[in-house]
């Protein structure tokens, strides 16, 4: 749609800190699904091992945005912006730097009473995120 | 480039989740819990905008959960336990086995049952939108629950089968719903609004995609 950038968030669940109980695999069965969608953007899970490889999705979707899950919002410590950096260069390989955009995998309290972290840490999260945009800008403006 | 922002909901604070239950149980009037989240909207807000954050949400505080919350602005909706719906379940044994397994708890998550024709009684997101843009100016996100998840979980035979003939009938009001609503939220300044599926997930990964999921 014109005037609004539209995404699609998909994730394997995030209602329980036990990633056990939470869905695993890569988004494979899902591309025929997301080539048909009408979305500018992808908002997609990668910061746990469960998500699988960003492969999958860069190929067949690399002309699109990506919303690049690279934070936990499940885990109490935040992620090293050096590792967020990692990741996005990863994503380079598929993505332009004006296509990629940094995000939580999903929400840090889908549920009002099931809410899979407290506030102190999704701020340092946000932080985390925040100083490893800075310095992909300086690498790739 | 390597813009920074959430997928949309915040952690809740004692106090907000003492206002949601107390409007859920009547003992709150709408305006006063809306006051509460203000407050904690306000705080979330300030957080992103210190961090430095480009594309800010408001954290979904005035949300039951992701999805459920609909019930607040939608006609023909009820908001259920998943505890309450177990009375509907054909299976029962099976599906609190599966919340039992999957560690849901079944009295904090509540479901958006379908239980007349569905019809905008407001928009779902817009008064969120705007409260945002009173406090920044950055550009603002908006989720919404995607049509799939919509259609799915509202989808509970023992009622909605009454007033829709079967999913599909229903999907269709589902979808013009979520279409006026992505149309209210551009024409209001949205600059990005997110759909989230997180069933389709389970559809694929799972190894029986046609049983009850919880959401």
């Amino acid at each position: 749609m014109h005037g609004v950038r539209t995404g699609l968030h998909v994730c394997r669940g995030n209602w329980s800190r036990q990633e056990d109980v939470l869905l695993t695999g890569d988004y494979t069965p899902l591309l025929p699904a997301f080539r048909n969608m009408h979305v500018d953007q992808f908002v997609l899970e990668y910061a746990t091992p469960r998500a699988g490889e960003l492969r999958v999705v860069g190929e067949a979707l690399g002309g699109r945005e990506l919303g690049l899950g690279c934070v936990n919002p499940r885990t109490d410590d935040a992620e090293d912006p050096a590792t967020i950096v990692a990741r996005a260069g990863e994503a380079l390989q598929y993505f332009r730097p004006e296509a990629i955009f940094l995000n939580p995998d999903c929400g840090f309290g889908c549920f009002a009473n099931r809410c899979v972290n407290e506030e102190s840490h999704a701020v340092a999260k946000l932080h985390s995120m925040v100083a490893a945009a800075r310095v992909l800008r300086e690498r790739f403006a | 480039m390597f813009e920074v922002t959430q997928v949309g909901s915040w952690p809740r604070s004692r106090d907000l989740l003492r206002a949601l239950r107390d409007k859920q149980q009547g003992r709150m009037t709408r305006d006063e819990f809306e006051r509460v989240a203000d407050a904690e909207v306000r705080r979330c807000v300030e957080h992103q905008v210190a961090a430095g954050v480009d594309v800010v949400v408001d954290g979904e505080q005035r949300r039951d959960n992701f999805y459920s919350f609909v019930t607040d602005k939608l006609d023909g909706t009820r908001l259920m336990s998943l505890a309450e719906m177990l009375d509907t379940v054909e299976d029962k044994a099976a599906f609190e086995e599966m919340l039992a397994t999957l560690d849901v708890p079944a009295s904090a998550i509540r479901n958006p049952t379908c239980t007349g024709r569905l019809q905008r009684r407001e928009p779902l997101a817009v008064g969120e939108l705007r409260f945002v843009q009173q406090l920044t100016d950055r550009p603002v996100k908006v989720a919404l629950p995607g049509p799939y998840l919509l259609t799915r979980s509202m989808w509970v035979g023992a009622y909605t089968r009454k007033v829709y003939r079967d999913k599909t009938e229903m999907g269709d009001d589902v979808v013009r719903i979520l279409r006026e609503e992505l149309q209210d939220l551009r024409d209001a300044g949205a600059a990005f609004v997110q759909f989230d599926e997180p069933v389709l997930t389970e559809v694929v990964m799972s190894e029986d995609c046609n049983r009850r999921t919880f959401m």
